[in-house]
């Protein structure tokens, strides 16, 4: 397990910052909490650390943690974001989708009786469209959460999302 | 049998007395001249080392690693501006085409208003009995006839002729 190199955090950020916004920075720098002094302890440094070819998301507490456990030994340590592949690009998982789904630049809500459909490998259709973000680019990272906001699952979308095409 | 043994020994050259390497020959050998590699003129690239490379001394060796948060955020600013040109430019790029889009459909709008209006002035026209349609004008100006005095048209002969051997 090591720090990422800056080419790798390069990649890393740049994949990243398809389905968020500004609000990235978040990630790497919690922001600051103005209204007690406990909840600025509590609020945990994070980092990147990659291990083979993977890259977690930790505390980093919980990263000088895991340098006493053996390379060979340690399977995983906090949340997958993706890898590596070995021709250098990085592939996001979907256990990324908690740490991205918050800070999401474009949204998609699907009403309840389109989620199935959808988690079953069906297209979004119009009708199942709950709401979503206006003014979203063609081949844009988009993050598609159930009514309740509960994330579903981060894709690229096909086409924009006009609201005056009326198709 | 012992004619051919005599031949094999007589095949062997005659022995000859060695001669010993004197030390001054030896010490000789071991003094050549060696040469720079200036002296020798060799072109720059060909060495080992090519000229542009030079190993830095007192650098760390290996992978730099970014690990505090503020090297990390340097990078994110960096590849949050080139998202936001490129998400930028995307949009300008969707706006351009959608004003583009709309012309087009307002001008087939006009097209498609400008020829009904055209067919419903000439549906008025043939309701109030006026008989000026389409062929209104063929009608006022009529094919003129030959008058007498013009020349007859002229006519082949041969394909008259042609004709009638067949």
């Amino acid at each position: 397990m090591r720090p990422l190199t800056e080419q790798e955090t390069k990649t890393l950020f740049e994949k990243l910052a398809n389905y968020t916004g500004r609000s990235l920075s978040h990630l790497v720098a919690p922001p600051a909490s103005t209204d007690s002094s406990s909840a600025n302890a509590n609020a945990q440094v994070m980092t990147f650390r990659l291990h083979g070819l993977r890259v977690y998301y930790l505390p980093v507490s919980l990263a000088n943690l895991a340098t006493t456990i053996a390379r060979p030994n340690l399977l995983s340590v906090g949340t997958c974001i993706g890898k590596f592949s070995k021709h250098g690009k990085f592939r996001m998982h979907i256990t990324a989708l908690d740490v991205i789904a918050p800070h999401a630049r474009y949204k998609l809500w699907v009403k309840p009786n389109g989620e199935m459909p959808f988690l079953y490998g069906g297209n979004v259709v119009k009708a199942h469209v709950g709401k979503w973000s206006e003014d979203c680019p063609a081949h844009q990272g988009v993050v598609v959460l159930a009514m309740n906001d509960t994330p579903l699952v981060f894709l690229q979308n096909e086409t924009t999302s006009r609201s005056d095409r009326g198709d | 049998m012992s004619k051919s043994k005599n031949n094999r020994v007589s095949k062997l050259p005659p022995p000859k007395q060695q001669k010993t390497k004197s030390f001054s020959a030896v010490n000789k050998k071991s003094k050549r001249k060696t040469y720079t590699e200036e002296e020798l003129g060799i072109p720059k690239l060909n060495m080992i080392t090519p000229t542009g490379i030079k190993a830095p001394s007192g650098k760390k060796k290996g992978k730099i690693f970014i690990d505090d948060p503020k090297s990390m955020m340097t990078i994110l600013a960096l590849v949050n501006a080139d998202k936001e040109g490129q998400i930028e430019s995307k949009m300008m790029k969707a706006r351009q085409m959608e004003e583009i889009r709309e012309a087009r459909r307002k001008e087939a709008e006009q097209r498609e208003q400008t020829r009904k209006n055209k067919l419903e002035e000439t549906k008025n026209d043939i309701k109030k009995g006026n008989k000026k349609g389409r062929h209104a004008d063929v009608a006022i100006n009529p094919k003129p006839h030959r008058q007498k005095d013009q020349k007859p048209e002229k006519r082949v002969a041969f394909a008259k002729s042609t004709a009638g051997l067949v």
